[in-house]
C-alpha cells in the first residue's frame, strides 16, 4: 500500500468566470476545463496556470465538461438543456445536441468518444452519437425517478447516478437494467481504475463505496458536510484514496480501506464549498472548485520541496 | 330548399350578381363617401363652399347663386315691413329634436304638475297623502296619473279665496311664538315619522313642550304669521278588535264587479249572514260588463243568488222623505255650506292594548347585522344567558359567602396553587412598586416630568423642587429595583412585569394570584375569581373581571414569557443540533437493494460499443411498439397495457357477488378441488404474457384483493372480451346492448356455470366414461366447449396443451376463450345482480320487490349449494356433455332462427370466429331449453344442438371419437 503523501496547494486559478461550477482534466490531465456560471467553458494548463480557450455559446450556466479521447472535441452540458459538442482548437461548436427537457447536469464520453452520455434534469439519460449528424439522442433512459446527477461509462456500462438514491447500471453487453438503490439522494458518482467500484458521494454527508458485481456497500467514507450542495467525490489514479469536497471549505481523503481522513485539506481559509473536483488520470493531483477558484493539489510540491 | 329553411339568417344578403355584371371590387374612397342628411342631400362641403350647406340648398357660388329676396314694391303695394325672427336663419335641423332650438310636443307647465316633478326629482313632497287604493289592484290610479284637471280642485280655489296662498299651512294666523312651538311640534313629529314609520308611532304622544323656551323678546300679539305648510299625520281609526294592522278576509267581492257591497252581483259571499243589514238597500242593478244594446232590457244576473231581503214584504215607501235642506247661516261655515252632522267620526276608536314592553321600531327600516344591539336587547339576552354562566342561584355563593351569610368563622384564606410566603412576598413587592408608581404618576399627572431637563422645568417653585427631589429619589429606588428584577429575568414570576389594573389594587392583586394560578379552562377561572373576589361584586362585575383579565392575560404577557417565547438560548440550540447529529448516525443503516430489469441497448449504440447486440437484437424493444403506433386505438392501448410492462400485476378481479357463492363450498368438504372464481382467466391471460408473475392462481393474494376497486360486471365483460377478435365480441356488444332477448338465457346458463364447478368431481368421473380426459378446474373444463382451435397468440400458447393429457397441464395455461365467453354471458346475470346490490342476496326472496321469479331459476340464483340443485346442475352439464359427444342430427327448432340469424352475420367476416359465436350463442340456448325442459327435453335439445353446423375439422374428428366411445359403451 502506497503511502499517504499530503496534497498541497501548487496553484491557484481565478477564473474570472462567475462561479465555477465544475472543474474537469481532460483524458490525460494535461489540461483542464473550468465550467462557469458565465455561460462559459475555460479550457487551462493547470500546471501554469495559462488560459487556453473560452469556449462560449450557451445559454446558461455550464454544469458540467468533458473531454474526448484525442482531445480535440470537448463536450459540455448546460442548464440551457443543450449539449454542445466543441471543436478544441478552433473554439466554435460543432453540434448542439438538444433533446432534454430540462437543464442537463452531467455529460461523459465513452471510450473512443463515439458516444456522449447525457443526464439532466428531465430524469433522462440520454446517449448522443457524436459521429454521425444526428441530432436526436440514439437511446434515452428514462428509469430514473429524480434528476440524473452523474452519468459514466465503460467498456460496457453505462452508470447514471440520481436524487432518486439510485445508481443504475446500464449493461450494453446483457441487456440489462441494473438498479442499486442507496436509498439516499446521490450527488455524485466516480469509478475506480479497476471498475469495480463506484464512488457514490450522497446527500447524507457520506460517501459510498458500492460494489459493481453485487450491489453490495462496501464502504462510507464520512466527515465532510454536503448540507444541500451538489458535492463531488472521486477516487485518486491509485484506487487507495477517496477524496469529496465539503461545504465548509474543506476537502477529505479517506483511505478507503479504512475509511479513515487522511487529510483535512483546507482549500481557503475564507470558507466557502468545495462542491467540484477533479481527479489526476495519471498522477496524485487533484482539482477543486470553490467560488470563483480553481485549486490545483498535489502530493508532488513535497517532493520538489524536499528535494530543493 | 328543406335545408334553407332551417337555416337562420343574419344580416341582409348581398345582392345576387347579375351574369354579366363584373362586381365593383373598389371600395368607396374615403373622399368619395358623403355625409347625407335625409333627404339624401349633401350634409358637408368643401372648405370653399363654407364646410356646411351655404345658402339655399348649397347655391352659394353656384350659378343661381344665393338670390336675395326679391325687392318688389309699388305704389298700391308698398313693401311691407318684414319681421324676421330667428327660425329664419335657422336649418330644419336646428329646428329639430336635437337642433339648438328644438320643437317638439311636451306637456306645459300648467298640466306637467307634480306629478311630473315627482316623477323626475323622485321626491313626493306629500307622501302621505297618497290616494287610498281599496281596490285589488295596488298601485296608484293609472288614470290619475294621465289625466290632471286643468284648474285648481275647488278645494283649493277655496281656500285660496279665504286668503290661503300656496306654500303656506292651512290654520289660523298664528304668532311667533306659538308659530315655533308648532314647527318644533312638527319637526319632532316628522322625525318621529321617519323612525317608526307610519303605523307605529308611540302611542303616547309626548306631552308638548309647554313652557320649556320662554322668550326674552316678547313680541306683539297682532303680529301673525301663517302656519307652516307641514303634512299633518293621519291616523286610521281602529274600527274593530282585531289585532294591530291585521284586517280580517277581505269582502271585497272577487269575481263579480260589483262596486258596492251588498249588491247582487256577488257570487260568492261569505259573509251572507252578516251583511243582512247592508242588504236592506234598494237592490239596484246597474250595467253589465257586455251585450246590452240601447234599446234591450239588461238580463239578470243569472248567476246572482236571490234571497229574501231583496224582495218587500210591505207597500211602504221605504225611503225616507228627504228633509229639506235649511239654509241656514251658521257661524263657522262658509256660506252655502253645512255642518257635518253624520257622527261617523265620532265614534270611539278601539283602544289597542299593547304589551307592557313594546318598543317601537320601523320595521321597514333595514339595520345592519353589524350595527350594535341596542342596551336593552343586551341587557335582555345577558339576563336570559346568566344563569347558564353562574348556574342556578345556589352556585352563586362561594363558600366565603356561604360562611360569611351561616356566620361560620373564616380560616385563613390561602392559594392552593401557592405557598403562602410567596404570595406574600409578591404582594409586598407589587405593593410597594405600586406605591412607587402611583406616587409617579401622581406628579406625572400634575404636569411634572421625570427626566433631569422636568427638574430645570420645576424649579421655579419651591414646592416643585421638593417635589422633583422625591421624584428623583423614588426614581433611583425604581432603577434599582428594575435592575435587580432584570437580572433574574428569566425566573421571575409572570406577575411581576405590567400591572395593567393598577387603579384598583385588589383588583390587580386578584389578577396576579389569576396569572400565577394559570388556569386554561374557562369553567375554572370563574371558579377560582369567585373565591378571590368579593361578595359586594356583582355578578355582572364578576363576569367582566374576569374577561378583562383573560385579555389582560393575553396582552400584558410579562416580557420574560415573550422573550422565552421567542428566544432560546444557544446551548440548547447546539444541544438539539447534537441530538440530530447522532440520531441520523443511528437511524442510518442503508441497504442497498439491487433489482434487475431487462433494458435493450439500442443497435447504434451497442455498435459504437464495440458489443454485439445482447441476444442478437432480439430483446423486445418498448420503445420502438410505442413509437411506432401513431393510430391510437382503444385495442391497442389495451393490448400494450398487457404486453409492454414487463411489471405488471394484473389485479385480482373478485366481484363480491361472486365469490359469496364459492365459499362455503370450500368449507364443508377439503378435499374437494376448489373451485376456480370465475375472474380466473383474467389472470391466466396476464400469466401467459408474463411467465415472471408466479402468483398462484389457485391461492389469491390478499393484499391485492384488499385494494383492488370492485369492476362493474360490464367492465368485466369487456376485460374478457379484450383479446377476442372483433367477430367473437359480439357476445360483449350484445351483452351490453341486447337487453331482453337473451336476458333470461343468458342468465341461466351463467347460473348454470357455477355448480358445474363445484360439481368437477362428478364431471370428471363422466368425462372419464367419455374418454375426456380430466381437467383439474373448471375453467380447463370450458375448454371441452370452445371447439374452434386457438389462434393468434393464443394459438401458440395452447396448441401443444390441448394435444397433451389435459392433466398435465397446469391450471394457469388453461386455455382463454373459452372462458371469456363465460364471462360475456355472465355479465348480463351480473349486471342484474349489480342493480340488486350485492347485499341484496342475503334478503330472503320474499321481501324482494318486483315480478317473482321463476322457482327455478330463484333456486339457481338464490346461490346456495344444496346438493338438489347442485346435482340439478350436474345433470345438466351431464346433458351437455352428452349431447357435444352424441351423434348429431338436425332438427328445427322454434329458436333455431335466431341463432342462425346470429351465426349468418358473423359468417361474411371470419369462419372461425363465426364457429366459436355460434356454438356459443347456441350454448346459451342450449342451457336456457336446459333449464326448462330439464329433465324431459333432454332430445329435442340434443337435436338443436346439431344445428350449429360449422364446426372445425378437429371438433369433428373429437366428437366422432366420443361418438364411437359412446357407441363402444
Amino acid at each position: 500500500m502506497p503511502e499517504y503523501l499530503n496534497f498541497n496547494c501548487s496553484k491557484t486559478i481565478d477564473c474570472k468566470q462567475g462561479a465555477v461550477r465544475a472543474v474537469r482534466y481532460n483524458v490525460d490531465g494535461t489540461y483542464c476545463m473550468s465550467c462557469g456560471s458565465d455561460k462559459k467553458v475555460k479550457l487551462w494548463n493547470p500546471a501554469s496556470g495559462l488560459l487556453l480557450k473560452t469556449y462560449g455559446g450557451h445559454a446558461d450556466e455550464v454544469t458540467d465538461a468533458a473531454g474526448s479521447c484525442d482531445s480535440s472535441y470537448i463536450v459540455s452540458s448546460s442548464l440551457d438543456k443543450s449539449i454542445i459538442y466543441w471543436d478544441v482548437s478552433t473554439g466554435t461548436p460543432v453540434r448542439r445536441l438538444r433533446s432534454h427537457a430540462g437543464g442537463v447536469r452531467c455529460v461523459c464520453f465513452n471510450e473512443d468518444s463515439s458516444i456522449a452520455i447525457s443526464g439532466g434534469r428531465d430524469n433522462a439519460v440520454m446517449c448522443w452519437d457524436i459521429r454521425t449528424r444526428r441530432l436526436d439522442p440514439v437511446q434515452v433512459m428514462k428509469e430514473a425517478k429524480d434528476c440524473i446527477t452523474a452519468v459514466l461509462t465503460n467498456e460496457h456500462k453505462i452508470y447514471a447516478a440520481s436524487l432518486d438514491g439510485c445508481v443504475r447500471h446500464y449493461d450494453i453487453r446483457v441487456g440489462e437494467m441494473t438498479c442499486d438503490k442507496v436509498g439516499e439522494p446521490i450527488t455524485y458518482l466516480a469509478q475506480t481504475q479497476d471498475e469495480q467500484c463506484l464512488v457514490a458521494g450522497c446527500q447524507d454527508s457520506t460517501v459510498r463505496l458500492i460494489d459493481c458485481e453485487t450491489g453490495g456497500l462496501l464502504n462510507e467514507y464520512k466527515g465532510h458536510q454536503a448540507d444541500d450542495y451538489h458535492i463531488e467525490c472521486g477516487i485518486l489514479q491509485s484506487d487507495a484514496h477517496i477524496v469529496a469536497g465539503s461545504s465548509d471549505g474543506y476537502a477529505f481523503v479517506w483511505d478507503l480501506v479504512e475509511a479513515k481522513v487522511l487529510q483535512r485539506i483546507r482549500i481557503s481559509d475564507n470558507g466557502g464549498v468545495v462542491h467540484s473536483l477533479a481527479t489526476h488520470p495519471k498522477r496524485q493531483e487533484l482539482l477543486f472548485a470553490r467560488r470563483r477558484d480553481m485549486y490545483v493539489f498535489t502530493t508532488d510540491l513535497q517532493i520538489e520541496e524536499e528535494q530543493l | 330548399m328543406d335545408e334553407e329553411e332551417h337555416l337562420h339568417r343574419f344580416g341582409t344578403p348581398l345582392e345576387p350578381l347579375e351574369k354579366d355584371e363584373v362586381p365593383a371590387k373598389k371600395p368607396l374612397s374615403i373622399e368619395d363617401q358623403i355625409v347625407k342628411d335625409e333627404n339624401g342631400k349633401r350634409r358637408f362641403h368643401g372648405a370653399f363652399t363654407g364646410g356646411f350647406s351655404a345658402g339655399f340648398w348649397n347655391t352659394v357660388g353656384s350659378l343661381e347663386g344665393w338670390t336675395p329676396q326679391n325687392f318688389k314694391s309699388s305704389r298700391g303695394e308698398k313693401a311691407a315691413a318684414v319681421q324676421q325672427r330667428p327660425e329664419d336663419f335657422m336649418d330644419k335641423e336646428d329646428l329639430g329634436e336635437f337642433g339648438i332650438a328644438p320643437q317638439g310636443i311636451r306637456t306645459r307647465d300648467e298640466f306637467a304638475k307634480d306629478s311630473e316633478k315627482e316623477q323626475r326629482t323622485g321626491l313626493r313632497k306629500r307622501k302621505l297623502m297618497q290616494p287610498q287604493v281599496d281596490g285589488p289592484i295596488p298601485g296608484v290610479p293609472v288614470l290619475e296619473q294621465l289625466l290632471r284637471p286643468v284648474r285648481d280642485k275647488v278645494a283649493v280655489r277655496i281656500l285660496k279665496s279665504m286668503g290661503w296662498k300656496p306654500g303656506q299651512g292651512v290654520g289660523p294666523r298664528q304668532t311667533r311664538k306659538e308659530k315655533r312651538q308648532t314647527t318644533a311640534r312638527n319637526k319632532r313629529e316628522q322625525y318621529l315619522l321617519e323612525h317608526y314609520g307610519n303605523e307605529g308611532l308611540p302611542s303616547s304622544s309626548r306631552a308638548d313642550d309647554t313652557g320649556d323656551d320662554d322668550d326674552d323678546e316678547e313680541e306683539d300679539e297682532d303680529i301673525t304669521f301663517a302656519p307652516d305648510d307641514y303634512e299633518p299625520m293621519f291616523y286610521t281609526p281602529k274600527e274593530n278588535r282585531f289585532g294591530m294592522s291585521y284586517s280580517g278576509l277581505s269582502r271585497a267581492p272577487v269575481l263579480s264587479k260589483a262596486s258596492t257591497p251588498g249588491t247582487a252581483m256577488q257570487h260568492i259571499n261569505l259573509f251572507g249572514q252578516l251583511e243582512t243589514e247592508a242588504k236592506k238597500k234598494q237592490l239596484s242593478i246597474r250595467g253589465q260588463a257586455f251585450g246590452v244594446g240601447a234599446f234591450e232590457e239588461e238580463d239578470d244576473d243569472i248567476y246572482a243568488r236571490d234571497d229574501m231581503t231583496r224582495y218587500d214584504f210591505s207597500l211602504a215607501d221605504k225611503q225616507p222623505k228627504k228633509k229639506k235642506v235649511e239654509h241656514v247661516q251658521q257661524r263657522h261655515v262658509i256660506d252655502g255650506f253645512s255642518e257635518d252632522k253624520s257622527n261617523s267620526t265620532h265614534t270611539q276608536p278601539y283602544t289597542i292594548d299593547l304589551p307592557r314592553d313594546f318598543q317601537p321600531r320601523n320595521w321597514l327600516q333595514r339595520r345592519s347585522r353589524f350595527a350594535p344591539m341596542d342596551a336593552q336587547r343586551v341587557r335582555k339576552l345577558e339576563q336570559a344567558q346568566e344563569h347558564k354562566m353562574s348556574g342556578l342561584g345556589r352556585h352563586d355563593l362561594n363558600p366565603e359567602q356561604r360562611a360569611e351569610l351561616l356566620g361560620e368563622v373564616q380560616p385563613t384564606k390561602k392559594n392552593p396553587f401557592k405557598s403562602a410566603s410567596s404570595v406574600r412576598n409578591q404582594q409586598e413587592r407589587s405593593k410597594s412598586l405600586l406605591d412607587l408608581i402611583s406616587s409617579k404618576s401622581d406628579n406625572f399627572t400634575k404636569g411634572g416630568l421625570i427626566t433631569a431637563t422636568g427638574e430645570e422645568q420645576l424649579a421655579s417653585t419651591p414646592a416643585m423642587v421638593e417635589l422633583s427631589k422625591e421624584l428623583q429619589q423614588s426614581n433611583a429606588s425604581i432603577l434599582e429595583q428594575a435592575a435587580a428584577k432584570t437580572k433574574n429575568l428569566a425566573s421571575t414570576t409572570p406577575s411581576s412585569g405590567f400591572k395593567p389594573f393598577l387603579a384598583d389594587e385588589a383588583k390587580q392583586q386578584r389578577y396576579e394570584q389569576f396569572l400565577n394560578a394559570k388556569l386554561k379552562d374557562d369553567e375554572e377561572i370563574t371558579k377560582f375569581l369567585a373565591d378571590l373576589q368579593p361578595v359586594t361584586l356583582s355578578l355582572w362585575d364578576r363576569e367582566m373581571e374576569k374577561k378583562e383579565f383573560i385579555q389582560a392575560a393575553k396582552i400584558y404577557r410579562p416580557l420574560a414569557g415573550l422573550m422565552l417565547d421567542r428566544f432560546v438560548s444557544e446551548a440548547t440550540v447546539q444541544a438539539e443540533q447534537q441530538q440530530e447529529q447522532i440520531k441520523p448516525a443511528e437511524q442510518k443503516k442503508i441497504v442497498m437493494i439491487r433489482t434487475k430489469n431487462m433494458w435493450k441497448p439500442n443497435a447504434l449504440l451497442c455498435k459504437r460499443y464495440n458489443i454485439a447486440e445482447p441476444f442478437g437484437g432480439a430483446l423486445p424493444d418498448p420503445e420502438k411498439e410505442l413509437k411506432g403506433k401513431p393510430k391510437m386505438s382503444i385495442f391497442d392501448y389495451l393490448e400494450t397495457s398487457i404486453n409492454s410492462k414487463a411489471n405488471f400485476q394484473t389485479p385480482n378481479i373478485i366481484p363480491k357477488h361472486l365469490e359469496v357463492p364459492h365459499k362455503p363450498k370450500l368449507a364443508p368438504d377439503q378435499h374437494k378441488v376448489p373451485a376456480e372464481p370465475p375472474h380466473k382467466p383474467e389472470e391466466q391471460s396476464f400469466n401467459t404474457v408474463e411467465p415472471s408473475n408466479k402468483t398462484a392462481i389457485a391461492v389469491e393474494p390478499p393484499a391485492i384483493k384488499s385494494n383492488f376497486v370492485p369492476k362493474t360486471p360490464l367492465e368485466l365483460a369487456v376485460d374478457a372480451s379484450r383479446d377476442q377478435p372483433i367477430s367473437e365480441k359480439t357476445d360483449l356488444f350484445k351483452s351490453i346492448f341486447d337487453d331482453s332477448d337473451e336476458e333470461t338465457g343468458a342468465a341461466t346458463s351463467a347460473v348454470e356455470e357455477e355448480p358445474q364447478q363445484t360439481a368437477a368431481e362428478k364431471l370428471a368421473a363422466m368425462q372419464a366414461a367419455l374418454g375426456i380426459p380430466i381437467t383439474a378446474s373448471a375453467a380447463a373444463a370450458n375448454v371441452l366447449r370452445n371447439n374452434s382451435p386457438p389462434r393468434g397468440l393464443f394459438a401458440a400458447l395452447f396448441k401443444p396443451s390441448e394435444e397433451q393429457p389435459a392433466a398435465a397441464v397446469p391450471a394457469k395455461f388453461a386455455p382463454i376463450e373459452g372462458n371469456k365467453l363465460k364471462i360475456a354471458y355472465k355479465s348480463r346475470e351480473e349486471r342484474l345482480k349489480n342493480d340488486k346490490e350485492l347485499a341484496m342476496a342475503e334478503i330472503p326472496s320474499e321481501e324482494l320487490y318486483g315480478p317473482k321469479l321463476p322457482s327455478q331459476m330463484k333456486q339457481a340464483s338464490s346461490a346456495n349449494d344444496s346438493k338438489q340443485s347442485d346435482e340439478a346442475n350436474i345433470d345438466a352439464k351431464l346433458q351437455q356433455l352428452w349431447q357435444q359427444h352424441a351423434p348429431t342430427k338436425r332438427k328445427a327448432e322454434h329458436w333455431v332462427e335466431r341463432t342462425m340469424s346470429s351465426s349468418e352475420d358473423t359468417v361474411d367476416s371470419d369462419e372461425d370466429s363465426s364457429d366459436s359465436s355460434d356454438s356459443a350463442s347456441s350454448k346459451a340456448k342450449r342451457a336456457k331449453v336446459k333449464k326448462s325442459h330439464k329433465k324431459f327435453s333432454v332430445k329435442k335439445v340434443k337435436k338443436s344442438k346439431q344445428k350449429t353446423k360449422k364446426k372445425s375439422k378437429k371438433t369433428e374428428k373429437h366428437k366422432h371419437k366420443s361418438r364411437k366411445k359412446k357407441s363402444r359403451h
